[in-house]
C-alpha cells in the first residue's frame, strides 16, 4: 500500500495533536486539540476516497460506471458527514461541562482543576 | 424468525423510553414500561432459541451483498442481548418503587436509549455503525453519570467523555485505515480480505482500532476509568451496576469480533495484558475501603481474565471466557445493586463500618453471599464451570498464573465477606421489599448458570466435563480458600500495607500518555513478531 500526500499530512498532524493533548495544562486546549485530531481523521478519510484526476461521485455520464477508478470514492465522505456532526456534538458537551467548571473553580489548568474537584469530593464523603 | 425483528431489537427500548419520557405524569408509565420490557425479554430468549440453528441477518436498506449496513444475530450477539435486556429488566424493576421526580424521567429516558444503544452495537455488522453507536452510548451514560445535579462530579466527568472521544478518534483512524487496506465495512468481508492479503499492512489499523478497544475494556494501563466513575459523588448504583456489569462488556464483546477479524492478531501480547491488569486489578481492590471502588476493581480484574483467556488460541478456553462473560455480568449486578442498598441501609460506603448484613437484610445477605461464591468460582456455580473451562485451555506455569488470579479474587471477597457478619454499629433503616427480591432473583440467577442444562442451552454446545478435572479444580479452591482467609486473617487485617495504593488515580495527561504507550507498544509487538 502506498500512501500519498493526502494520507501522510493528516497522520502527522493527527500526532501531533496528540502530541500537544499530552503536553498541555489548559482544558480549552485540550478540547482545542481533540478537534484538530478529529480534523486529521476526516482529512484522512477524505483522502482514501479521492484519488488523483478522479471525477466527483455523480452518475451523469455511464462511461464512469465501467471504470470504477474514474471517479471518487463516495462512501468515505458520507461517512464522514456523520463524524463531523458526532465531533460538534461532543464538543458541545465537552465546552458545556468545562464552562461549568469554569464558573465554579474560576480555573482552566488541568491540575487546578483536580485538586479543587477532589478536595470538594473527600468533604462530601 | 423473521430477519426484520432484528430492527425491532433497536428500535423497541427507543419506543419505550420515548412512552415513558411522554407519559411521565402517568402513574402507570413505569409499570407499563416494566411489562414491555419483559416482553421484550421472552422476544431476546426466542432471539437466542432461533441464532441457535441458523443466524439471523438483515441487510438494512435491501442492498446485496456487503454494501448495506447488517446487522446478524449469531449465537454471541444473541447471548449479549438476552444479557443485555435481562440486566436492564433487574434495573427498572429495582428503581420501580424509587421516589419519582422530573429528573427521573430523563434518567428512565436515557436508560432505555442506552439499552437500544447497546443491542445495536451487539447486533451491527458495520464498523462505522460500531463507532457510532459506542459514541451514542458514551454520551448517554455520560448524562446518566451527571445525572445529579446538586451533586454531580463534572471534573470527573468532563475527564472521562473526553478520554473515550481521544480513544474514538484512535478507533476512527484505524477504521480509516482498514478500510483503504480492503475497500469494505463489514466484518465477515473485512475478515474475509483480511485472511488473503499480506497481514504487514495491517499493523498500524490494528494497533490503531485495538487501543480504543483496549481503554473501553479497561485494560492496563487504563484501568483507572471504570473505578473513577464508578465511584462518582452524584451516581447512582444502577449506573455503577450497568458500567460494570454491561458497559464494559460491550468492550469485551468488539474485543472477540475484532480478533476474529484480524485473526487473532497479537494474541500473546493481549494475553500478558490480561493478566498483568488482573493482577493489577486485584492488588488496587485489595487496598480499597469504598465498597464502590473495591467492586469496580474487581470487575477490571475480571476482564483482565477474560481478555487473557479469549487470547489462549484454545476453543475451550474462548467458551469458557464467553461464558464468564456472562457470569461475570449477573454476578456484578447483583453485587453492585446489593452494595446499593447496604450503602443506603448503613448510610455509609466504607467497607470496614458495614457488618452484620446477615441480621439486617437476609435476602441482600443471601443474594451477596451467591454472588461472591460465584465470583470465586465456588462448586457448582456459573462461574466454577467457566473458569475451569478458561483453565483447560491452559498448561504449566501459565495454569499456576491463573490460579493465583483466582486466589487473588478469592482473597478481595474474603474481605469483602467481613460485612456479613458480626453486629450492624449504629441504627440502621429498613430494607425495601422490591429491591430486596431484585437482588436476591440476580443472586439466583449466579447460581442457576452453574447446571449444566444452563450451559449447554447458553452454549449452544454439549460441553463435557471431566469428573477428575472437576474434581481436582474444586480441591484448588477449596485449599486457595483457606490460604486467602489465613493471608486475610494474619497479615491483611494486621497491616494495611495496601494503604498507599488506595488514592492510586490517573490524571487525564497521564491517561493520555497511557494510551500512545499502549498504542507506541502494540505497534512495536506486531512490527518485530
Amino acid at each position: 500500500m502506498n500512501l500519498h500526500i493526502f494520507d501522510i499530512f493528516p497522520i502527522i498532524l493527527f500526532f501531533i495533536s496528540f502530541f500537544g493533548l499530552i503536553t498541555t495544562n489548559n482544558t480549552m486546549k485540550s478540547i482545542v486539540f481533540i478537534m484538530l485530531m478529529q480534523t486529521a481523521v476526516i482529512m484522512f478519510w477524505v483522502g482514501v476516497g479521492a484519488r488523483f484526476g478522479a471525477q466527483p461521485p455523480i452518475i451523469g455520464d455511464i462511461a464512469y460506471l465501467e471504470n470504477p477508478d474514474a471517479i471518487a470514492d463516495p462512501l468515505p465522505q458520507a461517512l464522514m458527514l456523520t463524524a463531523i456532526i458526532i465531533g460538534i456534538a461532543v464538543t458541545a458537551i465537552n465546552i458545556t461541562m468545562l464552562n461549568a467548571l469554569f464558573r465554579k473553580y474560576k480555573t482552566m489548568n488541568w491540575q487546578a482543576l483536580q485538586n479543587l474537584s477532589s478536595t470538594e469530593v473527600e468533604e462530601d464523603a | 424468525m423473521p430477519s426484520h425483528i432484528l430492527i425491532f431489537f433497536v428500535i423497541i427500548p427507543i419506543i419505550i423510553a420515548v412512552f415513558v419520557y411522554v407519559f411521565a405524569g402517568l402513574k402507570s408509565a413505569r409499570l407499563i414500561a416494566v411489562i414491555a420490557q419483559s416482553a421484550f425479554l421472552v422476544m431476546a430468549l426466542f432471539m437466542l432459541i432461533a441464532s441457535r440453528t441458523n443466524e439471523i441477518t438483515i441487510s438494512v436498506g435491501g442492498y446485496e451483498g456487503f454494501l448495506g449496513i447488517i446487522l446478524r444475530a449469531d449465537n454471541l450477539a444473541a447471548i449479549f442481548i438476552f444479557l443485555t435486556v435481562f440486566i436492564f429488566l433487574g434495573l427498572v424493576i429495582y428503581n420501580l418503587r424509587s421516589e419519582y421526580n422530573h429528573t427521573d424521567r430523563l434518567y428512565w429516558f436515557l436508560l432505555f436509549i442506552l439499552e437500544g444503544t447497546l443491542i445495536g452495537l451487539f447486533l451491527t455488522r458495520d464498523f462505522f455503525n460500531i463507532f457510532v453507536l459506542m459514541e451514542v452510548s458514551t454520551v448517554v451514560v455520560v448524562i446518566l453519570l451527571m445525572h445529579d445535579r446538586k451533586r454531580r462530579n463534572l471534573f470527573a466527568g468532563m475527564t472521562f467523555i473526553m478520554v473515550n472521544i481521544v480513544v474514538m478518534q484512535f478507533y476512527l483512524f484505524g477504521l480509516g485505515y482498514l478500510y483503504m487496506v480492503t475497500g469494505v465495512m463489514d466484518m465477515e468481508a473485512a475478515a474475509y480480505v483480511i485472511a488473503h492479503m499480506d497481514t504487514t499492512e495491517l499493523a498500524l489499523p490494528y494497533a490503531l482500532i485495538m487501543t480504543s478497544i483496549a481503554a473501553k475494556c479497561s485494560l492496563l494501563p487504563l484501568l483507572t476509568w471504570l473505578p473513577k466513575v464508578n465511584a462518582l459523588t452524584g451516581s447512582r448504583f444502577t449506573i455503577a451496576a450497568l458500567m460494570s456489569g454491561l458497559h464494559i462488556k460491550s468492550g469485551v464483546y468488539l474485543f472477540i469480533r475484532f480478533q476474529d477479524v484480524f485473526g487473532g492478531m497479537a494474541s500473546e501480547f493481549f494475553l500478558c495484558i490480561g493478566i498483568i491488569t488482573a493482577i493489577a486489578g486485584i492488588i488496587l481492590a485489595l487496598s480499597q475501603k469504598d465498597i464502590r471502588l473495591l467492586l469496580a476493581y474487581s470487575t477490571v480484574a475480571q476482564v483482565g481474565l477474560i481478555i487473557a483467556g479469549l487470547s489462549l488460541n484454545d476453543e475451550y478456553s474462548r467458551i469458557g471466557s464467553v461464558y464468564h462473560v456472562v457470569n461475570h455480568g449477573l454476578i456484578k449486578v447483583a453485587l453492585f445493586l446489593g452494595a446499593g442498598m447496604i450503602s443506603y441501609l448503613y448510610k455509609t460506603k466504607d467497607i470496614t463500618k458495614i457488618r452484620g448484613l446477615l441480621r439486617v437484610s437476609k435476602p441482600v445477605a443471601i443474594a451477596n453471599i451467591l454472588a461472591v461464591l460465584g465470583i470465586t468460582g465456588a462448586t457448582f456455580f456459573g462461574s466454577s464451570i467457566s473458569k475451569y473451562f478458561m483453565i483447560s485451555g491452559v498448561t504449566g506455569a501459565l495454569e499456576w498464573v491463573f490460579i493465583f488470579i483466582n486466589f487473588g479474587t478469592i482473597l478481595v471477597f474474603v474481605r469483602y465477606s467481613a460485612i456479613f457478619f458480626g453486629r450492624p454499629k449504629g441504627a440502621v433503616l429498613a430494607p425495601d421489599w422490591c429491591r430486596e427480591s431484585v437482588v436476591l432473583c440476580l443472586g439466583i440467577s449466579c447460581f442457576a448458570l452453574g447446571v449444566q442444562p444452563a450451559i449447554n442451552f447458553l452454549l449452544n454446545q454439549q460441553v463435557e466435563l471431566s469428573f477428575w478435572g472437576y474434581l481436582e479444580k474444586n480441591i484448588v479452591f477449596v485449599i486457595s480458600v483457606v490460604a486467602a482467609y489465613l493471608v486475610y486473617k494474619f497479615i491483611l487485617v494486621k497491616r494495611d500495607f495496601l494503604r498507599p495504593l488506595r488514592r492510586f488515580d490517573l490524571s487525564f495527561k497521564t491517561m493520555c500518555v497511557s494510551i500512545g504507550a499502549f498504542f507506541g507498544v502494540l505497534l512495536v509487538v506486531l512490527k518485530v513478531g
